[in-house]
């Protein structure tokens, strides 16, 4: 009986550690990035992003401390890409950005964008509203998304930069506020209204930036235009 | 030893058995052994596999929407270009989803509606009525006006995780009408009452193919095949057809058979596409018939059922009487079983293939190329690929279409004109000039992916498109303006290796003392040396980079003539500034991330920063357009209205090895770069090389009427072309040029001579 047992056990391990190769192997995993298009030349397709990187799961807004290199023929000259970006955390509760505690000069200068005429088309018109009952629900990030929509239609139109800049300040971007106001003002040579407003928005802005001379500055060239 | 010699002497003559049962019971308990557990790690796999392929979405990339309202100008044939590659289809009336109809003053449009991350759009019935492609109205037919109308984006790419394949998921409630009953009626009829393998329904089917002569039906049941599957990249081994059944069966223990049909939906083999494997049903209606499943028909429906059996054997696109023949035949099964009517048989056995009119070849590799690159800085491989992302660009198909149409044609022709050029590239950004997002993207000579995207990875110099910034920087100085003398005579500029650098104009003459203007339109590279150094060397290259450019550039003076590397992206970059007014914004081609379930994840805003002062802007725009209307890029005309107002500057340089031609319209600023990849000269100039590239390129895209908005403190001057004088409205031999007010100079009674 002994022997039997013996055999029986060398079988069984012989099984078992075929079983635990044969589980063990498995297929390498990494990302494959593809377009649609029908390769006409296949064969000399370089394959793209082979690393094999498993990256943190946690925040997918975190950036790499490794670049990743595709697999190319030169050395690239990576493109630069804009940092620029506005990275909504997910959360559990409904997503509230958070506003940065508005100064009162800044209110102020939000009223007085009432004043300003409407836009001359339909649909800017309509991408406006709905940006303003987006606000007004708390949901600045697809305010933001309404109002881009709108300058892509009308890129000439001073309204949206009007929004577009006094919703960055009062997400309390003011860099960017004041950017988007001076670009509004290029667009109204001989529109009072709209170039009191921007000065007033820039005004705002400097001195959210401590910026006192250049909110000195904008607010003599905002009463040119009273 | 001894023992044994024992028991051979106790018992003689008795013969060695062969056979005994203690034998047969330890091979019975070592293979049950062997058995259960290689049924345990059958189990393990099949349910890994099973998990991993229900679980694991691949991210999808989409273009921008198609937003249609009042007042928008279109491009000829280019609503109808973007509908048939969404697929959608022209028919007489447009009763349901995803249809068009042709009406006398334009189209009506049954749109699908999509999740977008700002609201759902519904799917509307609208009236869109065009004027010379210009959208005029825009109303649903119930009578209510909308403003305007989203189209769901094109899905250009996606980004898949390690099992390198494609899916586009669909649910069991998302099923077009008798799609389950055609599946099962050909390939499983007792799926539900099976416990994953039926040998009825084996018999069954042999039965069947043997009265029909032919393959009506298969053995396998659809858990059979769902197995198959998993495992159809490997080889078909013996070992993997022994395993077959029992995994089938241990997937119909684990798993409902709802979910293992839902599974099968989106995992079943349906053709390749080049090095794409098409799985599942919804990819497979996408790819056939541009549609969503939901949407095709019954004759649709028994194609793809047909293609089970064998997606290469029935390809409809290589054999499409095959294809015809297998799909008739899954309507006669449907028939014979009473699915459908006889006559409703024949009505549909008489319909053509329907298959997808869109281009399959459509290029996008230079565009995902960058996505990929920009969307890689924010976020880790595994969530990129895994976690079914939806990405939105800002990708325009039209304009994508017209730049790959245009490279490869005009370099054709530039190959018949000359003789054809070896080795020759070429490379196009297209962006919108009021956001600074990318719309298209031609990476070399022929859109499709050599390997090597020359519109990022290769910076080639740039000649004379640097002589715009030199203007650029000289006018923001305020001590020049549009008419100022500039001295185009030689100069000799000794260099610190002893060496003398003499930059020589292309006609190879001296001009005298040029107004500025003309040294733009004109490209004199002597008056323009001449111009940066007086501006400053340090300025110039201090201009350049507020215009986006961060590499450091040394300050030689050759770098006026545009010696200094810079890619075509770059460069775009540089034109978009100016043509922003002076405002950079960077080049951004991702517009939002959202997850699967429209949660947006990241948004990408505009940014806007003020790099150069309106009035100096103002004037260099004006002198680019007068390059375009007099210049050296006027050969643009030959391909637009004259009433079209485009700024551009051409490049050549030096022995003609790059030719670049960069500008832009009301719209769209767009830059296009030829050379040879051995970097040797060609025949081509900027003039008469990329110029032909750009002009047919926006001679496609819509185009809008608009004035440029001049500042309060800019006049328009009557001046004397030849020496740059003000001068009285009467005077002939004039030019309008826009001036700083405060620094104009006083009018010449003279005429300016």
């Amino acid at each position: 009986m002994n022997s039997m047992k013996i055999t029986l056990f060398k079988y069984m391990s012989l099984c078992l550690s075929v079983v635990f190769l044969g589980a063990c192997a498995g297929p390498g995993y990494g990302p494959i990035v593809e377009d649609l298009s029908v390769q006409a030349r296949a064969s000399q397709r370089i394959p793209l992003a082979t690393n094999n990187v498993l990256g943190n799961e946690t925040n997918p807004s975190a950036t790499d401390t490794q670049p990743r290199k595709p697999v190319e023929l030169e050395k690239p000259k990576p493109y630069v890409v804009p940092k620029a970006k506005v990275t909504i955390t997910p959360q559990s509760s409904p997503s509230k950005v958070v506003v940065a505690p508005t100064e009162k000069n800044i209110e102020v200068v939000i009223k007085q964008e009432e004043a300003l005429p409407p836009s001359d088309q339909a649909v800017v018109e309509q991408l406006l509203s709905n940006a303003d009952s987006l606000k007004g629900q708390g949901k600045m990030a697809e305010a933001v998304i309404q109002l881009q929509r709108a300058q892509r239609i009308a890129p000439r139109e001073p309204k949206v930069y009007a929004r577009l800049s006094a919703l960055q300040l009062s997400l309390g971007e003011a860099a960017r506020a004041e950017q988007l106001a001076l670009k509004g003002l290029t667009l109204v040579p001989n529109k009072k209204r709209y170039q009191y407003y921007f000065w007033k928005l820039i005004a705002a802005s400097r001195s959210h930036l401590g910026n006192s001379k250049g909110e000195a500055e904008a607010i003599i060239q905002a009463d040119k235009y009273k | 030893m001894s023992k044994n010699r024992a028991t051979s002497k106790s018992k003689p003559n008795a013969p060695e058995k062969w056979f005994s049962w203690v034998w047969l019971f330890k091979l019975a308990t070592v293979l049950l052994v062997l058995g259960v557990v290689t049924l345990i790690y059958l189990d393990a796999q099949i349910r890994h596999r099973f998990e991993g392929h229900r679980w694991s979405l691949p991210a999808k990339v989409y273009a921008r929407p198609l937003e249609l309202y009042k007042g928008q100008q279109l491009a000829v044939g280019q609503l109808d270009y973007e509908l048939t590659q969404l697929g959608y289809r022209f028919v007489q009336s447009a009763t349901d989803t995803g249809q068009v109809q042709k009406t006398n003053q334009g189209m009506i449009i049954h749109s699908r509606g999509f999740r977008f991350t700002d609201g759902a759009e519904q799917g509307h019935l609208v009236e869109v009525i065009l004027q010379k492609n210009k959208v005029t109205q825009l109303r649903q037919i119930s009578g209510a006006a909308i403003a305007s109308l989203r189209l769901e984006p094109q899905l250009v790419g996606g980004i898949y995780p390690s099992h390198n394949e494609d899916r586009e998921l669909i649910q069991l409630n998302d099923l077009p009408n008798g799609f389950i009953e055609t599946l099962l009626m050909v390939e499983d009829r007792d799926y539900y009452s099976h416990y994953g393998v039926s040998p009825w329904g084996i018999a069954r089917a042999m039965w069947a193919n043997i009265k029909a002569a032919a393959v009506v039906q298969g053995g396998s049941t659809l858990t059979q095949q769902l197995v198959k599957n998993f495992y159809l990249t490997d080889q078909q081994t013996l070992w993997r057809k022994l395993i077959e059944a029992p995994m089938a069966l241990l997937l119909n223990v684990h798993y409902s058979k709802e979910e293992v049909l839902e599974v099968y939906l989106n995992e079943v083999f349906l053709g390749q596409a080049g090095k794409r494997a098409i799985h599942g049903f919804g990819l497979a209606s996408r790819f056939y018939f541009g549609q969503p499943l939901n949407e095709i028909k019954l004759h649709q429906v028994a194609l793809l059922v047909g293609l089970v059996k064998g997606p290469s054997y029935y390809n409809p696109h290589r054999h499409p009487q095959r294809a015809t023949k297998r799909r008739n035949l899954v309507l006669s099964v449907l028939a014979q079983q009473g699915v459908i009517s006889d006559v409703q048989k024949t009505q549909y056995q008489a319909l053509p293939l329907d298959l997808s009119k869109a281009k399959q070849v459509s290029r996008y590799p230079a565009y995902m190329d960058v996505v990929r690159r920009q969307l890689q800085q924010h976020y880790p491989a595994s969530a990129l690929s895994n976690q079914g992302l939806r990405i939105f660009t800002s990708l325009d198909p039209w304009v994508q279409h017209q730049a790959h149409i245009a490279m490869v044609e005009q370099i054709d022709a530039l190959n018949q004109r000359h003789g054809k050029i070896p080795t020759l590239e070429g490379a196009i950004v297209v962006s919108h000039r009021g956001s600074g997002e990318l719309l298209a993207l031609v990476g070399d000579h022929d859109g499709g992916y050599a390997g090597h995207n020359w519109a990022l990875d290769t910076s080639r110099q740039v000649g004379s498109l640097l002589k715009s910034v030199i203007h650029l920087a000289a006018l923001e100085s305020g001590q020049y303006n549009l008419a100022t003398l500039i001295n185009d005579e030689s100069i000799a500029l000794p260099q610190p290796d002893g060496s003398v650098w003499q930059p020589q104009n292309y006609d190879r003459r001296s001009h005298g003392k040029v107004p500025m203007y003309k040294a733009l339109t004109k490209s004199y590279n002597q008056a323009n040396v001449r111009l940066g150094l007086q501006v400053g060397l340090e300025k110039v290259l201090q201009q350049l980079s507020e215009m986006g450019i961060e590499q450091s550039i040394p300050a030689y003076p050759s770098v006026l003539l545009g010696a200094v590397e810079i890619s075509p992206m770059q460069v775009n970059q540089i034109y978009q500034t100016i043509a922003g007014n002076g405002f950079y914004s960077p080049l951004s081609i991702v517009r939002q991330v959202t997850k699967a379930n429209g949660q947006l994840l990241s948004i990408f805003p505009l940014i806007v920063r003020q790099a150069a002062s309106n009035d100096a802007v103002y004037l260099l725009q004006h002198e680019m357009r007068l390059v375009a209307n007099e210049g050296t890029a006027r050969g643009v005309y030959r391909f637009l209205p004259k009433q079209q107002k485009v700024a551009a500057k051409t490049g050549t340089t030096n022995d003609q090895r790059d030719s670049w031609f960069a500008g832009f319209s009301g719209q769209h600023v767009a830059t296009v770069w030829l050379g040879r990849e051995d970097l040797k000269p060609t025949p081509l100039t900027g003039a008469s090389g990329a110029l032909n590239v750009w002009g047919q390129l926006m001679q496609h895209l819509s185009y809008t009427s608009y004035e440029d908005i001049k500042p309060e403190t800019v006049g328009y001057y009557y001046v004397n072309r030849a020496t740059g004088v003000v001068i009285p409205n009467g005077c002939p031999d004039g030019i309008d040029l826009p001036m700083v007010n405060a620094t104009a100079p006083p009018i010449n009674t003279n005429c300016g001579y």
